[in-house]
């Protein structure tokens, strides 16, 4: 395989993606870096599917742009290392970096509307990507852009490559972007919110398309979101951050029916069942830890109902009992 | 009075659609956001309206309040309509009847403070200006609010804050009706609860009737009593809300509790993916 080809694993039988003590920080008006993403760790395998769950400001989104390298000013990668297939990508020049985005890993945002260029067609989107990518014909490209079309449950996707965003609703739209992404067979895909702007019966359909198209091809997936019952649908790991660390991580079932840091059985009391007796919902008092404004100690300290005074003081270490790993001087 | 406080009878809403060239014509076609919709709303109710977008719940909303006129029908304010009643602009109508957005930020006007934007608003109620400050801090108070927000702007809050001081400026006004349309789709899950909670509060204890606007069928559960489910302008199912929602005999209704997300007891052994028309451009949709 040539320098310009696709990167195989290494054969170490080790993650896809291990993100290492990622930080990421805005620089301040007093010339001071104001951190957001405070040390985080965590890795996904081959065809693995993982959650990211964390409320705004928690540093889900910032940790993946900085994963794919799109973070723009003022915000910047202040350490930690990102490696995938054994190189770390934080290290990489920008033009092995972009042959890398959009090929190896590729990454689907919150809102299709201005994620879509409104001047060019469908098709000419998507065969862009293949052609960056690939040498290929044009015909090629778009025999590649439809069959990708068609991937994501478009129907007449032949004639659709012609369609411009605005004559696609808004689901469609996302499976356009989902179509993209995917017409180079990445394996990661990161999927940041990607059902939010949609109606609740299309965040179904796009929630499932993702985890068909997870099974079917093989590509591991990060999927972002601020809702735990909705990635718990379709992911084997969950990891929720709050504050700009992850306070806790493991596997699914576990999250959902044991989970040890006070923050994710919160996350989870609060939003109310379709089912049950009906009562006062379980709040988390307070709000979120603004930037800039981080509690020395455990981020969630302020809010936390088991608070105690070494919850303030220090922040706990991210430790491993049993198939969970959490942070918490006080685990449930 | 003992007769429905808020009635709307045969209300339709429709929009001209395609250019001026086509309306020239005589070939533009309307867009029927509301397709005649009856409903009355009795004193102390706290009816949710839900449906997705393109199901003309805003458009009712804003009818209701008098911010939209309907195309045909009448909205009737404790049996008055609100087409007499809104030719005396600062009626105390205005007063009765308040509505709180979704997008609390851009609810509010950013140059002015806390505390301005609700002395202002209870100078309208024609509150003395001597106890003004005082009750915007009561309003504040009943949001959950503490006195020390009063002095800042609005970008100096969070969501969830700014959310709580737009509901105070509407209860500010001390109306029997308040339309909320989606007021917690913004906010984190953990700050909905605390402002689910608080409309679930002020309306035990201020009697308040409630029109909550939203796609989300469990925070309608467990906030309302009725429930009206709106599809493409039309109710198409309402009654008790437990009753609906644990035996949805509608389809769509049906689909719709079917979507919500439901951890990992909701995962879905064969994947969905037929292309349905969305609500809001089927004709586009459906053409090649």
């Amino acid at each position: 395989m040539s320098g310009t080809g696709r990167m195989e694993g290494s054969g170490t039988g080790g993650p896809l993606l291990r993100i290492e003590g990622l930080r990421v920080g805005f620089r301040s008006a007093d010339g001071g870096v104001v951190e957001a993403v405070r040390g985080v760790d965590f890795s996904v395998a081959a065809g693995e599917a993982v959650g990211v769950v964390g409320e705004s400001g928690s540093g889900k989104s910032l940790s993946m742009l900085a994963v794919m390298r799109l973070l723009g000013s003022p915000a910047r990668t202040t350490g930690g290392r990102v490696m995938f297939d054994g190189q770390d990508l934080l290290a990489l020049d920008e033009a092995r970096m972009r042959a890398i985005r959009g090929r190896d890993i590729a990454m689907v945002f919150q809102d299709p509307q201005s994620s879509l260029n409104p001047a060019l067609t469908i098709g000419r989107q998507i065969t862009d990507v293949v052609r960056a990518h690939r040498q290929v014909s044009g015909a090629e490209a778009r025999r590649i852009a439809a069959e990708s079309l068609e991937r994501v449950g478009i129907r007449d996707a032949g004639k659709r490559l012609d369609a411009y965003p605005h004559e696609f609703s808004g689901g469609m739209r996302q499976r356009a972007l989902i179509a993209m992404a995917i017409a180079c067979r990445p394996r990661l895909l990161i999927a940041d919110e990607p059902t939010t702007a949609l109606d609740v019966t299309v965040q179904a359909q796009i929630v499932d398309l993702i985890a068909e198209l997870r099974r079917d091809l093989g590509i591991a997936v990060i999927f972002i979101s601020h809702n735990l019952q909705l990635v718990a649908e379709i992911v084997d790991r969950v990891v929720v951050m709050y504050g700009g660390k992850v306070v806790e991580d493991g596997p699914v079932e576990a999250i959902e029916l044991r989970p040890r840091h006070p923050y994710t059985g919160l996350l989870q009391a609060c939003v109310p069942n379709l089912t049950g007796p009906v009562g006062p919902l379980v709040a988390i008092e307070g709000a979120p830890p603004r930037l800039g404004r981080m509690p020395q100690g455990c981020p969630f300290s302020p809010r936390c109902p088991h608070v105690v005074e070494a919850c303030i003081e220090e922040m706990p270490p991210l430790e491993r009992e049993a198939e969970l790993r959490f942070a918490c001087w006080r685990p449930q | 009075m003992t007769g429905p406080i808020l009635s709307l009878r045969g209300i339709t809403k429709s929009y001209a659609q395609g250019t001026a060239f086509d309306r020239l014509f005589g070939r533009d076609k309307r867009f029927v956001a509301l397709a005649g919709i009856s409903l009355e709303i009795a004193r102390s109710d706290v009816v949710g309206i839900v449906g997705e977008s393109g199901s003309g719940k805003s458009t009712l909303a804003n009818i209701s309040v008098g911010l939209t006129r309907p195309t045909s029908g009448e909205v009737l304010l404790d049996g008055e309509p609100l087409s007499a009643l809104m030719r005396d602009h600062g009626g105390p109508w205005r007063r009765r009847i308040q509505m709180a957005f979704q997008d609390s930020s851009s609810a509010l006007n950013p140059r002015k403070s806390v505390s301005r934007c609700l002395t202002e608003t209870l100078a309208l109620r024609g509150v003395p200006k001597p106890e003004r400050e005082a009750e915007a801090l009561a309003m504040l108070a009943l949001v959950g609010l503490g006195a020390e927000l009063a002095p800042r702007l609005p970008h100096e809050l969070s969501g969830g804050q700014r959310q709580r001081v737009g509901l105070a400026r509407a209860l500010a006004m001390k109306p029997d009706i308040l339309i909320a349309d989606e007021p917690v789709s913004s906010l984190d899950v953990s700050l909905q609860a605390q402002v689910i909670n608080l409309l679930s509060r002020l309306t035990r204890e201020l009697g308040l009737t409630l029109l909550f606007i939203s796609h989300d069928l469990a925070l309608v559960r467990t906030l309302c009593s009725r429930i009206i489910v709106m599809r493409k302008g039309e109710i198409v199912e309402q009654g008790p809300c437990l009753d609906v929602l644990d035996r949805p005999t509608h389809p769509y209704t049906q689909l719709l509790i079917a979507a919500v997300p439901k951890g990992i007891k909701g995962r879905r052994q064969q994947a969905a993916t037929v292309d349905i028309a969305s609500p809001i451009s089927p004709a586009r949709e459906s053409a090649g």
